[in-house]
């Protein structure tokens, strides 16, 4: 992964307009069109079956478009392979299967890196996050506890240094601990390196406490946005709520 | 469960007698046609092509064996030369060690049939069994001949070894007579073949072909039929090996090798698999060519076959024959149907006394490794509840319905269908105790018509016909619900790959239902529908639990759905049941309202 | 006893050659490689070549490696790559080649059984008993062939990212890794790795067009009792092919050529699983 270079403040990272998608003869994405700005932290919140992770994937390139437009950083993504956009300053935290179980914590670090001279200097980079992993580069990933790979999951993501990062429940099930951590690596990202993010979560509070803007998406179209303010919480707690 | 359902016949509309009538003559004109070609055969064409003809004819009627498996079936085997070859040793080493008389050739005819088959019983109870792979099955089918062949090098004089037998004394006919057995055997078991391939146990094969795990979830038992398939094929094959046995007068250990059993896939393939004239036309027709050009240019000509076959492989995976069809329709300009073009009469079952439904879930876990994923799951249901089964991403609720309805699943516990336990019982016997299962991705049968979708769910309780094709369905009174009210009733005729994604959702659960379940368990029964089709599902199941007297529990997301029609909703977070009760009690509770607002745990 | 000890184990290491080049290709590109023997019987008959040209007979191990890349690199692109997404089709059109590869060579050199020259002839003397000089180089030249090709998957960036795709696919793409890449160098590795067992193997007995075949149906079996390790193939092949080696050597080589196959048919059957981890 070649260190990306920084846009300039004109592009915004992510721009997402009319987008259609789906599986087999279904339609999940309906219509979404979104913009995350450079640097901007974006949260995507809605209820389980909604789209969110069908949306995160179709911007990837795992699911092809049926319609609309995807544009990364000025470039045009749209139909492009997830490595190629990968390459080309996207990084994914995905909701399942995220990390390599029978892989070392090492080599799940060397493959976001694309030469050991990169790996050396991001990797010490995720120690002055997490020190901890400095003993546990050798362990079996799947070995570590449910936190510690979430923070796994996010090191890596910090690794390819990107410019967008989209972040699928990252806090599923954690405590609030990590949580606080993981939000601290995320702000600091941010400030340090302007990087944008796609935050999709069902936790509202954590996503409240470090994104910009939020939006709820509802049966595959976004249903509300909003500025991160007080009452955002109440607004979003109605959308939300059984 | 065999009830005997009288089936409420609709009496046969007179157009569709009509045009029965009218099809039987065109099949017995064209029979009618082929009989003459080789009645005259022998008398017009030369005796080098009339020899070539014989043998090939003998080949083309195992390649129909071998579309029937793969073209219909979905198995691809390379074992069909061997059974062919098997049946041929039989004739020969009979005719070698015991002598010629017409007890020794019934004896031959017995055992050209019998050993085949019983060998086929065996192969496929090697390849085809839970858990077993296509890829497995047919590599298990190439290994078959090779062994087949190393038995007959080791058997010395006994079976001649690699020389093979010969100079047996054989059935003594002249050329014209082996010329019509052979092209009247090739004509009447292609006859029987077409016919087979039309009926209704043939679509229970493109059925397993097609999903055959959908299948085993009907109550099919899917291993036994393929086991039976492959050994009835065999003696078949093992017949036309006797045969051959006595026209050449030679057996060698190359009819039972795997380069025979490749060329036969080739020839299919190349023909059009799954369209039974195909591979017959490719057979004969690739079979003379050899024998013509492998004189001047032997492995020529073996190199070019191979190169056309990787060819059509990539480019035309179909093979020849449907594009040839195609060119044909577009020269006779007929209309191309989108499905069969026989009109299915619908007729309903008598409706069955009601009888109660029990689900009893006792204790259930489920762990991969170290990792729990349901731990201690008690629930009983009733018939008469419509139960939502509520819970975040990765609590374990697709989890249980595979536990439920696979009695391997389960790491410990007791599951009971209508007080029955299921034990370590594979799906197809849960499905014939009472239950059926709808999946998340419909799972429908998309080569074939709505209506043979729903015949094919019907199996259990009908034994498909191995003559007739589908006329006639009669469904019970739950399966009717569902396609009346949905608009599928109208669309009996046109092939499930062709519904739209709510349509076909609608089209599973009739078959679901089709099974007569007393518990029926779904799947996100409303992803990806509109507005009203959710709608339309949501009466369906009230009306299924309120007047059939189901048991109906969803797996759902679409919590406003779930408010509107459970009676009862079970929430499970991880892997636990948190809350067990009313719509109220569950809207109300603090407890799940942070489950899935997520405020996080220790 | 010696003897015995010794083919088993130079049949074992064998057959592990062949049999990862086979599982590599299986693991990566989810495919199973049907011309995987055709491609040891190109390396053979590149061993006959090379003896025939008159060069140093050692010279035919890495030519034959060569040569199956470089025909390995052409199929990739020709028949392979637009089959992704199809593996029953995959197979079958690799079958097919494997035909056509085979009578190519049949067209060059005939059908007939012929003999290579052997690098090394003699017999060298191990704890009292004699033993062919030139089977137990071949033990070794294959022990370093498997180890190195373990070094490469263990150590190597390639090595990781083959191991990355054939555990999850998506997610090694997803970091931008080139999966494409990864299935060709893979499956160009998996057929060089055929065709220099098919050059070692030349000398110990005779070349015939369809020399492949039984290897390739043996290699099969094993990767699917071995399920996806490495460890447990090279298991499986100690096991299976001294069991092999056994049964040719006291009862029949007849039966023995089939042992590999049922014994593996018999263990699918009862332990689907086979030998794998779980």
């Amino acid at each position: 992964m070649p260190d990306a270079v920084h846009a300039s403040a004109a592009a915004p990272a992510l721009e997402v307009a009319n987008l259609a998608s789906g599986y087999g003869d279904s339609l999940v994405i309906h219509d979404v069109s979104f913009t995350i700005g450079c640097g901007e932290i974006v949260a995507l919140l809605g209820k389980n079956g909604m789209g969110k992770t069908t949306l995160a994937r179709t911007i990837l390139g795992f699911l092809p478009p049926r319609k609309g437009a995807i544009v990364v950083c000025g470039n045009e993504m749209t139909g492009s392979t997830p490595d190629i956009i990968a390459r080309n300053g996207v990084a994914h935290a995905p909701q399942e299967k995220a990390i390599f179980q029978d892989l070392s914590v090492r080599d799940n670090f060397r493959l976001a890196t694309a030469d050991d001279r990169t790996f050396r200097d991001g990797v010490s980079r995720v120690f002055a996050f997490f020190p901890f992993f400095e003993q546990r580069l050798a362990q079996k990933a799947g070995t570590l506890s449910g936190g510690e790979q979430k923070m796994l999951i996010i090191a890596r993501a910090v690794m390819m240094r990107p410019r967008l990062m989209i972040i699928d429940e990252i806090s599923e099930g954690l405590q609030p601990s990590v949580i606080d951590r993981i939000a601290h690596v995320l702000r600091h990202e941010r400030e340090t390196n302007g990087t944008a993010m796609l935050l999709i979560e069902q936790n509202v509070a954590f996503a409240l406490a470090i994104a910009d803007r939020w939006a709820v998406l509802k049966r595959g179209e976004i249903d509300d946005v909003g500025a991160v303010e007080s009452g955002a919480a109440a607004s979003i707690a109605d959308h939300l709520s059984v | 469960m065999t009830e005997e359902s009288t089936i409420a016949s609709v009496a046969p509309s007179t157009p569709s007698a009509r045009a029965g009538v009218e099809r039987l003559r065109r099949f017995a004109a064209v029979l009618g046609a082929l009989a003459i070609l080789v009645a005259a055969g022998p008398f017009v064409l030369d005796t080098y092509l009339v020899n070539t003809l014989i043998r090939a004819f003998h080949y083309a009627l195992v390649a129909l064996t071998v579309d029937i498996l793969w073209g219909y079936a979905g198995i691809l085997t390379f074992g069909q030369a061997a059974f062919f070859g098997i049946g041929a040793y039989a004739a020969a080493l009979v005719f070698t060690h015991i002598g010629f008389s017409p007890a020794t050739i019934a004896l031959a005819i017995a055992l050209a049939l019998a050993a085949p088959a019983f060998v086929g019983l065996l192969l496929g109870w090697l390849s085809f069994y839970p858990g077993s792979t296509p890829l497995y099955a047919s590599v298990v089918s190439l290994a078959f001949p090779i062994v087949v062949t190393q038995i007959i090098f080791s058997g010395g004089t006994f079976t001649g070894s690699s020389s093979g037998l010969v100079g047996y004394q054989v059935v003594d006919f002249p050329i014209e007579a082996w010329f019509w057995v052979a092209g009247g055997g090739l004509i009447v078991f292609g006859a029987l073949a077409y016919v087979f391939v039309k009926s209704e146990m043939a679509r229970v094969l493109v059925a397993i072909r097609d999903n055959e795990e959908r299948c085993s979830y009907l109550g099919i038992n899917t291993p036994r039929v393929k086991i039976l398939l492959t050994a009835a094929l065999a003696g078949i094959a093992g017949l036309a090996g006797f045969s051959y046995a006595n026209f050449s007068a030679v057996v060698a250990p190359e009819l039972t090798g795997f380069v025979f059993g490749t060329e036969l896939v080739i020839y299919v393939a190349l023909g059009g698999r799954g369209t039974l004239i195909g591979p017959l036309v490719g057979t004969i027709g690739i079979d003379v060519l050899s024998s013509y050009l492998s004189g001047d240019l032997p492995y020529v000509w073996k190199l070019i076959v191979g190169l056309i076959f990787i060819a059509v492989i990539v480019a035309l995976p179909n093979g020849i024959a449907p594009l040839v069809e195609a060119a044909w329709r577009r020269l006779v300009h007929t209309r191309r149907a989108t499905g069969s073009e026989r009109p299915v009469g619908l007729s309903s079952k008598p409706v069955a006394a009601v009888s109660t439904a029990t689900l009893e879930i006792v204790g259930v876990s489920k762990s991969f490794g170290s990792l729990k994923v349901l731990e201690g799951i008690n629930l009983t249901i009733v018939d008469g509840e419509l139960v939502s089964l509520v819970g975040p991403n990765g609590a374990g609720k697709t989890t249980l319905m595979r536990c439920v309805s696979d009695g391997r699943e389960r790491s410990s516990g007791l599951v009971r269908v209508n007080g029955q336990d299921i034990e370590i019982m594979p799906p197809f016997r849960i499905a014939s105790l009472g239950l059926g299962r709808k999946f998340q991705t419909a799972g429908i049968f998309e080569s074939l018509t709505v209506a043979e979708c729903l015949r094919i769910a019907c199996a259990l309780h009908d034994q498909p016909s191995f003559l007739r094709s589908l006329e006639q369905l009669a469904l019970p009174a739950a399966a009717r619900l569902v396609i009346d009210a949905t608009g599928l009733a109208e669309l009996l005729s046109r092939e499930a790959r062709f519904l739209s994604h709510g349509q076909k959702q609608a089209l599973e659960l009739a078959m679901v239902l089709a099974l007569e379940p007393q518990i029926i368990l779904l799947d996100e029964p409303t992803a990806g529908l509109t507005k009203a089709e959710r709608a339309r599902i949501g009466r369906v199941l009230i009306d299924l639990v309120a007047q059939h007297r189901l048991a109906v529990v969803l797996v759902e997301h679409d919590l406003d759905f779930v408010r509107e029609i459970s009676s009862r909703v079970v929430v499970l977070h991880q892997g636990k049941i948190v809350l067990d009760g009313t719509v109220a009690d569950v809207v109300g509770s603090q407890i799940v309202r942070n489950i899935y607002l997520g405020a996080g745990h220790a | 006893m010696m003897t015995v000890t010794l083919d088993i184990v130079t049949t074992a290491v064998l057959l592990f050659v062949v049999a990862t080049g086979l599982l590599v290709i299986f693991g990566v590109l989810k495919i199973i490689n049907f011309a995987h023997g055709a491609f040891l019987t190109v390396g053979a008959y590149g061993a006959l070549v090379t003896t025939a040209f008159g060069l140093n007979p050692w010279l035919s191990f890495p030519l034959a490696f060569a040569a199956g890349a470089v025909v390995g690199l052409l199929v990739e692109r020709l028949v392979v790559r637009p089959l992704y997404g199809r593996p029953l089709d995959a197979i079958l059109a690799t079958w097919g080649l494997g035909i056509v590869i085979s009578q190519f060579i049949t067209l060059g050199f005939g059908r007939e059984i012929q003999f290579a020259q052997s690098p090394l002839s003699g017999t060298i003397s191990i704890l009292g008993e004699t033993y062919s000089a030139y089977r137990l180089i071949t033990l070794a030249i294959a022990v370093a062939v498997g180890l190195g090709f373990a070094a490469l998957i263990e150590g190597s960036r390639l090595g990781l990212s083959a191991r990355a795709v054939i555990m999850n696919e998506d997610l090694a793409r997803g970091l931008g890794i080139d999966t494409y890449r990864v299935r060709r160098m893979t499956f160009v590795v998996g057929c060089g790795l055929a065709a220099l067992a098919g050059a070692l193997i030349t000398p110990l007995s005779s070349v015939d067009p369809n020399m492949g075949v039984p290897w390739l149906i043996n290699a099969f079996m094993l990767v699917m009792v071995a399920g996806s390790s490495f460890l447990s193939l090279a298991l499986a092949a100690l096991i299976l092919g001294g069991a092999q080696v056994v049964v040719s050597s006291y009862f029949s080589p007849i039966l023995g050529g089939m042992t590999i196959v049922l014994l593996s048919a018999v263990v699918l059957r009862l332990r689907p699983a086979g030998f794998g981890r779980d």
